[in-house]
């Protein structure tokens, strides 16, 4: 396949693309995402840039763990390792911020080389356990190297990008972001995301057909973990203080929360889950502890009734239709009749 | 200069602590043996169990009754769980991912659930024996020697149950082969259940025993938790007995390298050991020993 045709081909896919219902969707969020400093104001105006910082890391569990099938534990230590490397060059070392967001993500993929070709030739869970000590073993590391990283305390040294200003700092998010976001799209509609997928299904058959899948799966996770390791980059210098807790678990669990609930193994998924974790958070915020509960409902009700999240596909119906005719059948007479009845249908 | 009887003394409690991690593990590689679940909310299963158990004792004084209760209930908690959740979960093509995520998800209703019952304060646990042995150099504090003979007692119980019951003898069989288990009679569905619930309670006991050391809050199941998984992967995922073993070799191995280095490089030292297993002994301690 010639490099022309190749782009033609891609070309008429985003044709295609733009013009399905999720399309006009992606297009909306987009034209928002662009006029975003003008709509929001302050407090609404830093969700927005977290959000958009958010969407790349999701984007990249959700091109590991969607379209290759592993499950990676590791993104969130990742998007941490970006983000102190970034912050402790441009703080301590005193190179230009833009270069260590770029050196950050550089950083989380050799973090990530380091494991990858040894633990992505074991079996699913295996590769969960394997990567989740990992993301212990990095977040450790950083209680452990605290004369460099500020510890428990958070690193905070690091100088503010564009002098504090909050808009180019948003743009420049926004274009790396979307920059990123584009690698992703093309990458996914071109052989790389056929294997990938393939492998997801049936990683046997796809060797069978003479893919190196080990090779493949180890491109995916290094590029993937230095997409994590970029939006880490972005983030220190847009929460200005960097602590442990940014590469914890449970940011980890924030961040598989999202790209589930949004739809995993969907283009539109990461951002659709971005947007409605982060907006759900935001709005019960003043809820406290309510709010964490109902986020673990929401996290346990998406997977078990629409596994497809809420880009994914359909909800499924037959699930829901099961459960209530289970209900039914355990409040009284009529269930037999009932069950009977959605049978047929 | 290290003295001999500190190492001595590390040594004691790093058995006392393994044993504990070890009840927690063995549920852990129960569950995960019979049914190739892992149960990230076993955690939370714990936390469940130290607030039943201090519920219980704050309002009979009984010890016994506390321990009784609080296994049976988390024990019931995981059948409604297995039957809920798991049942639902496991027949779906991408059942591994979609378990990890669901039983995440349990963990984190759980833990928010009971801090907005309850209170997210860490309430403090009766010390239920008062007092220490002292053999040569070494000092053995007498809650900690009682709660190490409980377990093991539990886990021989466990092992018996195994053994020597037609429930045990049903759990093995669906554990080898459930559709041949099925086609023989069994009713696979249930024995999932009862493994599930038993795993749980295990988590539920162990939750009451560790109270007195660890205290009661909504997330004083993770540290446990992370502890065991490690020991679970270490001895072999699904052996028990691979089980108890690392969870001997991990607990005085802590101990030790906590007089050395701080918790954090011991953690470190132990989650390294996980990764080394699994790449290079899939099958754990579990391989060699038999």
């Amino acid at each position: 396949m010639t490099l022309s045709h190749s782009i033609n081909s891609i070309r008429q896919k985003i044709v295609e693309d733009a013009k399905t219902p999720k399309g006009y969707v992606a297009l909306s969020v987009l034209a928002i995402a662009l006029l975003a400093p003008a709509i929001f104001g302050g407090y609404l105006f830093e969700i927005v840039l977290q959000m958009v910082v958010f969407v790349l890391v999701v984007a990249s569990w959700n091109l590991i763990a969607g379209y290759f099938g592993v499950f990676s534990f590791a993104h969130a230590a990742l998007f941490g390792v970006g983000g102190y490397i970034a912050a402790i060059l441009a703080g301590t070392y005193g190179i230009h911020p833009v270069a260590t967001i770029v050196i950050g993500g550089g950083g989380a993929a050799i973090a990530s080389l380091i494991i990858a070709p040894m633990i992505l030739r074991l079996g699913g869970s295996y590769v969960a356990m394997a990567t989740l000590a990992y993301a212990e073993i990095l977040y450790l590391l950083v209680y452990v190297l605290d004369d460099i990283t500020g510890g428990a305390m958070g690193y905070i040294e690091h100088p503010a990008l564009f002098d504090g200003n909050m808009i180019p700092l948003y743009y420049f998010a926004l274009a790396i972001v979307l920059l990123n976001l584009a690698v992703l799209y093309v990458l996914l509609r071109s052989r790389f995301g056929l294997i990938g997928r393939a492998i997801r299904e049936e990683e046997d058959a796809a060797k069978m057909l003479g893919n190196n899948t080990d090779r493949y799966k180890v491109y995916a996770f290094v590029l993937s973990s230095a997409m994590a390791g970029t939006a880490g980059g972005i983030h220190a210098f847009n929460i200005r203080i960097f602590s442990p807790s940014m590469m914890a678990i449970e940011m980890m669990i924030e961040f598989m929360a999202m790209a589930v609930i949004g739809g995993i193994g969907t283009s539109l998924g990461p951002v659709v889950g971005v947007i409605a974790v982060l907006g759900f958070s935001e709005f019960f915020r003043s809820f406290g502890e309510i709010r964490l509960l109902l986020w673990g409902l929401l996290l346990m009700f998406t997977i078990m009734f629409f596994p497809g999240g809420l880009a994914g596909s359909s909800v499924q119906q037959d699930l829901l239709r099961d459960q209530a005719g289970k209900l039914r059948s355990a409040f009284g007479s009529q269930s037999a009749q009932d069950e009977h009845s959605s049978k047929e249908q | 200069m290290v003295s001999l009887d500190l190492i001595l003394q590390q040594l004691a409690n790093g058995i006392l602590f393994g044993g504990q991690i070890a009840l927690i593990a063995v549920g852990l590689t129960l569950i995960w043996g019979v049914m190739d679940v892992l149960n990230f909310a076993h955690g939370s299963m714990l936390m469940i169990g130290g607030y039943i158990g201090l519920y219980t004792i704050q309002a009979t004084e009984s010890l016994i009754l506390a321990a009784i209760l609080a296994t049976v209930g988390v024990f019931v908690l995981g059948v409604i769980t297995d039957q809920v959740l798991i049942q639902r979960l496991k027949e779906r093509e991408d059942a591994e991912i979609t378990l990890i995520l669901g039983t995440f998800g349990l963990a984190i209703t759980l833990e928010h659930g009971v801090s907005v019952l309850l209170g997210s304060s860490q309430l403090a646990f009766p010390s239920l024996f008062e007092g220490v042995w002292e053999i040569g150099s070494i000092t053995l504090g007498k809650t900690r020697v009682y709660l190490f003979v409980v377990a093991l007692i539990t886990i021989l119980l466990l092992f018996t149950l195994i053994r020597f019951t037609k429930i045990g003898f049903a759990i093995r069989a669906v554990s080898q082969d459930a559709n041949t288990a099925k086609l023989m009679g069994v009713n696979t569905d249930r024995i999932y259940s009862i493994t599930f619930g038993l795993g749980a309670a295990l988590a539920g006991l162990s939750g009451m025993l560790i109270a007195p050391v660890y205290n009661v809050y909504p997330a004083v199941g993770w540290q446990p938790f992370l502890l065991a998984f490690i020991v679970v992967i270490i001895g072999g995922l699904g052996s028990v007995r691979g089980t108890l073993l690392a969870a001997l070799a991990t607990g005085v191995f802590r101990s030790l390298s906590l007089t050395w280095f701080s918790s954090q490089a011991t953690l470190i030292f132990m989650f390294g050991a996980m990764i080394f297993v699994l790449i290079f002994l899939p099958n754990g301690f579990a391989e060699v020993i038999e």
